[in-house]
């Protein structure tokens, strides 16, 4: 448990007012360069709508009626999905960050002052995205609506839980899997490689490209298991693909339950990763100075 | 102009020098992109078990689609070596003032800002892009005529030109922007429209979009039309593009130059 | 610090023949878009920005001879950057005209950019991953200089520095000190005309400072080079300029030579006196002069006027081993003409 979070159980109301301090003026930063929020929040739907051509030109050569369960409604309503838990779950230049405070030294400021830094970073992660949702809504919202024929009717009330659960969950497993990465920079001169190997890694297994069932047909040895139940155990597919499969009803029962779990398991298992990292990288840190 | 190749030699071989300083970085960074690349690869593999081409009746089926992607890896592999790592950077030196060096040396700002970094390790999908191509070629029912020896190179430079014109000119809005992070972002959104066929932006949505990506923004230009010429036939269409392209290239070019010129004008420096 | 020798510099500085530098009513505005303070005036920034114009540099004059060493000093946001980035052509006038060498900066002429560097103390203009020798190769193309010329100005100006062995060495390697000393190499490879440091030694120990120093006084001399430099370390003005341009709040406080601000600033000199023991401090205050005691030292503030009168009296106490004479230090003399200026300035807003 991070040292603020410790404090904020001994003293809550202290803790709680040191984080609303620290997630205000993050706001109040973001919200300077709203022109960059603006832009970004378009483009974002640019490499969706490409998508959705080429899936449309493949099943207009097609005779098929579907694709590993997916017609090509489902398959719209699969990225738009994914962009929504993409917006969770995706971490823009936190990795990075980390690394470049590290390599210009001005990690130090959290080594001196009595502020957290896993702390910080998470109320600057969740301020980050409290705004950009907040300009993100409207485009957001224009799109769905206007492609809203593309979507299953609206699921059950379990099943809208089990994704806004999913979703919160990605959220702090995206968090703690980039902030890991970004502390390895106590060890590496640059993480850059290795951050754009995550990606990499990250956009084929999560479900970015195309959803995982597409990976059913794709055999892992002789034992009849596919690449799709691999992923499956992996905290990849739970940044993208698992929260829009719960949505698009892909995934129920025992299934959802069992995976809902699992992503659990590695949000606890990232977060001390990510706690250790730190605790490591910054002995290491203060023995060789930097 | 001598000068300002022997320069760019210098540029050149500092950036290797620093490669091969960072050697492991190095071979990371070529391995990581070359993964990228051969990911994108699989996915078309998969996308094909599923169909026999995309966008029926295009022409696109398996060799020629893997023929267009060669092509994309071989233009983007050259933007991405020389062109994007000093736009990038130009953000940073906004931010931090090192655009002030720069403008006092006597030398023109744009090419020192659009060469002063030489990526090496992009081009490694650049080689991958020129075995793709001979690979897909032997694949092909069709054989390009020899005019398409000379127009293909050609074709392959408009589209390199088109889109150095857009990196400038997206580096001159981080000039007037003073900062603008979504340099990279919008770098990318913006050419994932150029990683397909034209032919699949159909319908009533597709079709002002293919226009709009054709003549306004010429990004459909890049690597459609050499693609076309290697892996279709030279219809009277496939001309038409050929020159659009080249017109397309020198007017990126021009424009691209006057917004950097104007961008520098108006630079207001970072207090220090 | 000692400036018993001030006096003798009065008159050192050579009439202005050809102006290299020649500035008039040069002013450079800035908008600037207020940050909002507190959540709610932030979110409604979204909307509507608010902005206000800051004049940075408003209306300077300021001509500058061939071969002169000036000092431009004033308090940090006085306008002192921007008047260099002005002169080196990186930023462009709101009003206002300009020349130096001849051509207006802001149209970057590569004729003119040849002619100058500019030196910023707090910015790294080396390759960071490679050695300084590359970054000088680099110059040599990018200012055309020729071969022979090159390897003959490079060697000599390493060596005045002392920095020969460093130049193989990756500049991430190198203190900030050695950094800096092959910064100011590859600003003068090309052996400019007119220089402009940008506080060349902030943040410098004090003998990098020193061989700084010696270094910049002796190459300026041997080229006749034309120096402007800002800086806040008053030993820097001290051993290198002979004039002064104070700027404060975009504007000209005070241009002339260093002895005369002296002259001009300061009422009193300071004495101090080495006695045998502690003394019996009413034979030392009965003279009438604020004085305060370290043991068997005074320190004796006296109008310099009067100076030549008394001082014979007080070396008549007894017990006086040592005296020493000296002008207030430079650094109180400066503080204290930012401190007036700043007063005045609060003074005229409130009477506003």
């Amino acid at each position: 448990m991070s040292r603020a979070a410790t404090a904020a159980l001994r003293d809550p109301l202290r803790g709680l007012s040191t984080w609303w301090t620290m997630l205000k003026i993050c706001l109040e930063e973001r919200l300077v360069y709203r022109g960059d929020f603006a832009l970004g929040t378009l483009m974002r739907f640019l490499p969706i709508v490409t998508q959705v051509f080429l899936w449309t030109a493949v099943f207009s050569a097609t005779s098929r009626s579907d694709i590993a369960g997916y017609s090509r409604n489902d398959i719209v309503a699969y990225y738009l999905l994914t962009m929504l838990t993409r917006a969770f779950s995706s971490m823009p230049g936190l990795a990075g960050g980390i690394a470049r405070s590290v390599r210009d030294g001005s990690v130090k400021k959290f080594l001196i002052q009595p502020v957290d830094y896993v702390s910080f970073l998470l109320a600057a992660r969740v301020a980050h995205k409290l705004v950009y949702y907040a300009v993100a809504v409207v485009p957001f919202g224009l799109v769905f609506f206007l492609c809203r024929s593309y979507f299953p009717p609206v699921p059950d009330a379990t099943t809208i839980a089990a994704f806004l659960l999913s979703l919160v969950l990605s959220f702090l497993l995206g968090f703690f899997m980039e902030a890991t990465l970004g502390m390895l920079g106590f060890w590496f001169m640059e993480v850059s490689s290795i951050v754009f190997g995550y990606m990499l890694v990250q956009y084929l297994l999560s479900g970015h490209m195309f959803p995982i069932d597409l990976l059913r047909t794709v055999p892992v040895g002789s034992g009849g298991v596919s690449l799709a139940d691999v992923v499956h155990w992996l905290p990849f597919e739970y940044t993208a693909y698992f929260p829009s499969a719960v949505w698009l009803g892909k995934v129920r029962g025992p299934e959802l339950l069992g995976s809902l779990a699992i992503e659990a398991a590695w949000v606890v298992a990232m977060a001390i990763a990510c706690r250790i990292a730190w605790r490591r990288g910054t002995r290491r840190y203060a023995a060789f100075g930097g | 102009m001598n000068r300002y190749l022997s320069i760019f030699g210098t540029f050149a071989r500092a950036c290797l020098v620093r490669d091969m300083t960072f050697r492991a970085n190095f071979i990371l960074e070529c391995v990581t992109s070359l993964g990228w690349m051969s990911m994108n690869l699989a996915f078309y593999l998969l996308v094909f078990t599923y169909t026999p081409e995309i966008g029926k009746g295009s022409g696109w089926s398996k060799a020629p689609f893997f023929a267009f992607v060669a092509t994309g890896l071989i233009i983007n592999a050259i933007v991405q070596a020389f062109f994007m790592p000093s736009a990038e950077e130009l953000t940073e030196m906004v931010r931090t003032g090192g655009l002030d060096a720069v403008l006092v040396q006597p030398l023109d700002a744009q090419f020192l800002l659009s060469l002063h970094r030489v990526d090496f390790s992009s081009l490694a999908n650049g080689l991958v892009g020129v075995g793709l191509l001979a690979w897909a070629l032997g694949r092909m029912d069709h054989t390009p005529p020899a005019i398409t020896w000379l127009l293909y190179p050609l074709l392959l430079l408009c589209g390199v030109a088109i889109l150095y014109g857009l990196v400038i000119m997206l580096a001159a809005a981080t000039i007037l922007m003073g900062r603008n992070q979504s340099l990279y972002d919008f770098w990318f959104y913006l050419t994932n429209f150029s990683r397909y066929p034209a032919e699949i932006y159909a319908g009533p949505w597709g079709g002002p979009l293919r226009t709009v990506c054709t003549f306004v923004i010429p990004i459909l230009l890049v690597v459609n039309v050499p693609a076309r010429v290697i892996a279709q036939p030279l219809t009277g269409e496939a001309w038409g593009a050929v020159a659009a392209a080249v017109i397309a290239a020198i007017a990126s070019l021009i424009a691209s130059r006057l917004v950097f010129q104007r961008a520098l004008a108006r630079y207001r420096s970072a207090s220090s | 610090m000692h400036n018993t020798d001030l006096g003798g510099m009065a008159g050192a500085s050579e009439p202005v023949i050809h102006p290299v530098i020649h500035v008039a009513g040069l002013a450079k505005e800035y908008r600037v878009y207020d940050k909002p303070e507190g959540l709610a005036a932030s979110i409604r920034a979204l909307v509507h920005r608010t902005s206000r114009v800051v004049e940075a540099v408003k209306g300077i004059d300021l001509e500058v001879g061939r071969g002169e060493f000036v000092a431009l000093l004033g308090p940090n946001g006085a306008g002192k950057t921007t008047l260099l980035k002005l002169l080196s052509g990186i930023i462009t006038p709101s009003r206002g005209t300009a020349t130096v060498l001849g051509h207006v900066p802001w149209e970057r002429a590569d004729e003119f950019r040849r002619r100058f560097a500019l030196v910023m103390g707090q910015r790294n203009q080396l390759w960071w991953d490679l050695p300084a020798a590359e970054s000088f190769r680099l110059h040599q193309e990018i200012y055309r200089i020729e071969p022979a010329r090159f390897e003959k100005t490079r060697d000599e100006l390493v060596d005045l520095l002392g920095v020969r062995r460093l130049v193989l060495q990756p500049v991430r390697e190198l203190s900030l000190g050695e950094r800096m000393k092959l910064e100011l190499v590859a600003a003068l490879l090309h052996e400019p005309e007119v220089l402009f440091l940008d506080e060349p030694t902030i943040g410098l120990d004090v003998v990098a400072q020193h061989t700084i120093h010696d270094f910049l006084r002796d190459v300026q001399r041997r080229r006749r080079m034309t120096v402007i430099l800002t800086t806040h370390y008053m030993k820097d003005v001290a051993a290198l300029c002979e004039r002064v341009v104070v700027i404060t709040r975009g504007e000209v406080l005070y241009d002339g030579s260093l002895a005369e601000i002296v002259d001009r600033f300061t009422t009193h000199k300071i004495v101090t006196l080495d006695l045998d023991e502690a003394p019996d401090r009413s034979r030392i205050e009965r003279f009438g002069f604020p004085c305060e005691f370290r043991g068997p030292q005074v320190v004796l503030r006296i109008d310099r006027g009067r100076i030549a009168d008394v001082l014979p009296e007080i070396l008549g106490t007894t017990g006086v081993r040592d005296v020493s004479v000296e002008d207030v230090p430079l650094e109180q003399i400066v503080a204290e003409l930012f401190r007036t200026d700043a007063r005045e300035a609060a003074a005229a807003e409130a009477g506003r």
